[in-house]
């Protein structure tokens, strides 16, 4: 044990004192922080300012959907109208559509009798927001019609046609009911997992590339004169695992002083109010340690029978797969945090960190399913290094040559 | 009490037979010398002693008692694959691997800086490793396995990648630590070191012992058959047929007479030819011997 906390120490601090950690430390919430940025501020602008134009048989129709798609102040859209609108009238709209003098135009077709028709034609197949919007005003616009057709007065059509916005709120497991934001919630444990997934690879990766490291450096058989390959390894986990710990305390730290600050107070109010409970923050260092520990435990093995990182880059994106998985399942997760395949996915060990904290964005799991999911986690975790102290013990002596899966297979039977 | 003594040992990689029953032991206070081509078994062996690798059968004792972890202690290694930490300082690094054979921290920064003043390397001590030189690396990785005073000091390959001066050094630090009760075993290709250093020796190959013991001992068994002649004159002797073999140096020959080959004649025959300011009939040199054992059968 002694040596393994010597062994651990020494990892700990040639990684805390290293330049990457600091850039990493700092770097990470930035460069995230710019990403989340950036993404947000292009969907403000997704689908607006367009120059389109809207064709109708009937000048009532078109003039009210313009007005329906100038009323959304986000589109900061141009419209032209062109009502009652003829055959000839189309064939010159798709040369201006052709000329690029406008986008597209919204052809409506609202002959008596006939269910009304609408088409839009544009420079663009994938513009689904602004196909959006020209439904949503279409409806708006034929339903305003039905309702003050049928003698109801102009505002209070469109006052029945905007509906009510429907506030969340949640039943806490104490009984209390509060205000919920199903958005913020949901980016909440979003970030979350991708923090965790984040920090579980490159710490797991740094473990390996220490390996690769010292195999290439040919200290193993230095050390191996002194400590036992199983304390090199669990020292090797424990000090780059608490190099991730310290990092992630202090992103905690940091997060914590900026979202008590008078400014954050001030943003982060009404919608965009986040709410980190006590649980999230004990089981995010927990998840963390244990996805790592899987993680990292795999990237060993695979490691010790490496020559290069260049080798063992070949293997990371299989070895990631488990991680895209886990956020393939987004939607699924979203849609029915406690359907059978979300449960399913928070159990099973290699998708359970990140797929727990996606449900526990949306509703706190019961507590039997975080002691099922932990106790997989630590199975699997004992497996995995069953099977990668293995490999490491004969691997971290193999110079020259790559390993052949049949000698994997025989270093697994003879070590 | 021997201080590591190898009874039967047999390792087997796969097919290949790494080590096939091998026996020696070596005591406090002496220098001993593993011997054999390229693929001998030699770190094999080694590897055995230091716990690395297990031996299929046979026993393997470190200071009388069967292997134990903890005996390794109180053992210094220095492997043929060595390596250090680069990006670490070299003092950090000498306390890190003390720490690891049990020293205190302090025990162990004071044990560095001393051995650093006497290896001459203790300006090195405050940099980086990566910023060394091959040679210095090397010292510091030889204070890395004795600093944490072993009992028992293996070395594989101690002298390669040394200038001149510093393998000198190295001879001499190595002498002192014989001196004071320390047993050495080290592997080498360079005879000369082995015949100069070593009390005793064993030679493998092919994984077995074919030539052990007492250094002197090993060099009696065999018949002195070279003669180192100076001369001036005729060279014309050197066509006798006593010799098996001549080297001629002008005026200097090395000679190996044939197995029944006889001295006296030869010394006649030249005498007769030229004046001769020295005949000396030599023993064999333990390269000589390394080659006659094994020249022909090594696999290297």
């Amino acid at each position: 044990m002694r040596n393994t906390m010597l062994i651990a120490k020494r990892e700990y601090l040639e990684q805390v004192r290293g330049r990457a950690f600091r850039m990493t430390t700092v770097g990470v919430p930035l460069v995230f922080a710019l990403i989340v940025g950036v993404g947000y501020l292009s969907s403000l602008n997704l689908g607006a300012g367009k120059h389109l134009a809207v064709a109708a048989t009937d000048s009532l129709m078109a003039s009210e959907v313009k007005a329906q798609l100038l009323g959304d102040k986000n589109a900061k859209t141009k419209v032209d109208v062109l009502a009652p609108a003829t055959a000839i009238d189309r064939t010159a709209l798709v040369g201006q559509v052709q000329s690029k003098a406008i986008e597209g135009f919204l052809w409506i077709d609202t002959t008596p009798g006939q269910a009304p028709k609408a088409t839009y034609t544009s420079q663009s197949s994938g513009d689904f927001i602004t196909g959006g919007r020209l439904k949503s005003a279409v409806n708006h616009a034929l339903l305003d019609a039905h309702l003050t057709g049928g003698g109801m007065k102009h505002a209070d059509a469109d006052a029945l046609v905007d509906g009510v916005s429907i506030d969340t709120f949640q039943v806490k497991k104490d009984g209390s009911v509060v205000k919920s934001n199903a958005q913020a919630s949901f980016w909440k444990g979003y970030v979350m997992a991708i923090l965790l997934s984040m920090t579980t690879m490159i710490y797991g990766m740094n473990v390996a590339r220490s390996i690769i490291q010292e195999k290439t450096s040919r200290i193993f058989e230095v050390m191996l004169a002194i400590a036992k390959p199983g304390d090199m390894l669990a020292g090797k986990l424990i000090g780059v695992g608490a190099v991730g710990l310290t990092q992630i305390a202090i992103w905690l730290v940091a997060g914590a002083a900026i979202l008590f600050s008078p400014i954050a107070a001030a943003i982060l109010t009404g919608d965009f109010a986040v709410h980190v409970s006590w649980t999230e923050t004990i089981l995010f260092p927990v998840y963390f340690v244990l996805g790592y520990l899987l993680y990292s435990s795999l990237f060993a093995g695979l490691a010790a029978t490496c020559e290069t990182e260049q080798e063992l880059q070949m293997y990371m994106p299989l070895a990631a797969a488990p991680t895209w998985l886990s956020f393939s399942l987004i939607l699924l997760v979203i849609n029915d945090s406690n359907s059978f395949w979300s449960v399913a996915a928070s159990f099973f060990p290699p998708t359970a960190p990140v797929i727990m904290f996606l449900r526990m964005a949306s509703q706190i799991p019961p507590a039997w399913q975080f002691a099922v999911s932990i106790a997989l986690l630590l199975v699997s975790i004992w497996a995995v290094l069953w099977v990668s102290a293995r490999l490491y013990r004969v691997g971290i002596l193999m110079y020259g040559k790559r390993a052949t899966l049949p000698e994997l297979v025989r270093w697994l039977r003879y070590s | 009490m021997p201080v590591v003594e190898l009874a039967g040992v047999n390792k087997a990689y796969e097919s290949k037979v790494a080590v096939r029953d091998l026996s020696f032991s070596i005591d406090a206070g002496q220098m001993f010398g593993l011997l054999g081509p390229n693929g001998a078994g030699k770190t094999s062996s080694i590897r055995m002693m230091m716990g690395i690798t297990m031996p299929d059968s046979g026993q393997i004792s470190l200071f009388g008692k069967p292997f134990e972890r903890e005996s390794l202690q109180r053992v210094g290694y220095l492997p043929e694959e060595r390596g250090l930490y680069k990006k670490m300082k070299v003092l950090q690094q000498l306390v890190f691997f003390g720490e690891l054979h049990g020293l205190t921290p302090s025990e162990a920064r004071k044990r560095a800086t001393d051995w650093a003043r006497k290896l001459e390397i203790d300006d090195a001590l405050g940099k980086k490793t990566e910023e060394l030189s091959k040679g210095m690396q090397q010292k510091i990785q030889f204070i890395g396995s004795v600093m944490h005073d072993p009992g028992l000091i293996v070395m594989d390959e101690p002298f390669s990648g040394l200038d001149p001066v510093n393998t000198k050094l190295l001879e001499q630090t190595l002498i002192e630590l014989k001196e004071q009760g320390k047993a050495i075993l080290f592997s080498t290709h360079r005879m000369d070191q082995v015949e100069k250093l070593c009390d005793s020796i064993c030679l493998i190959n092919k994984g077995e012992a074919v030539l052990a013991g007492r250094m002197r001992e090993i060099k009696s068994r065999y018949e002195r058959n070279r003669i180192i002649v100076e001369f001036e004159g005729s060279a014309a002797f050197l066509e006798s047929p006593e010799i098996a073999e001549a080297k001629n140096f002008s005026g200097h020959a090395e000679i190996r007479l044939k197995e029944h080959g006889d001295a006296q004649k030869l010394l006649h025959e030249a005498s007769a030819a030229a004046i001769i300011y020295r005949f000396e009939l030599v023993e064999p040199s333990l390269e000589e011997i390394f080659i006659q054992t094994v020249g022909g059968k090594a696999d290297a």
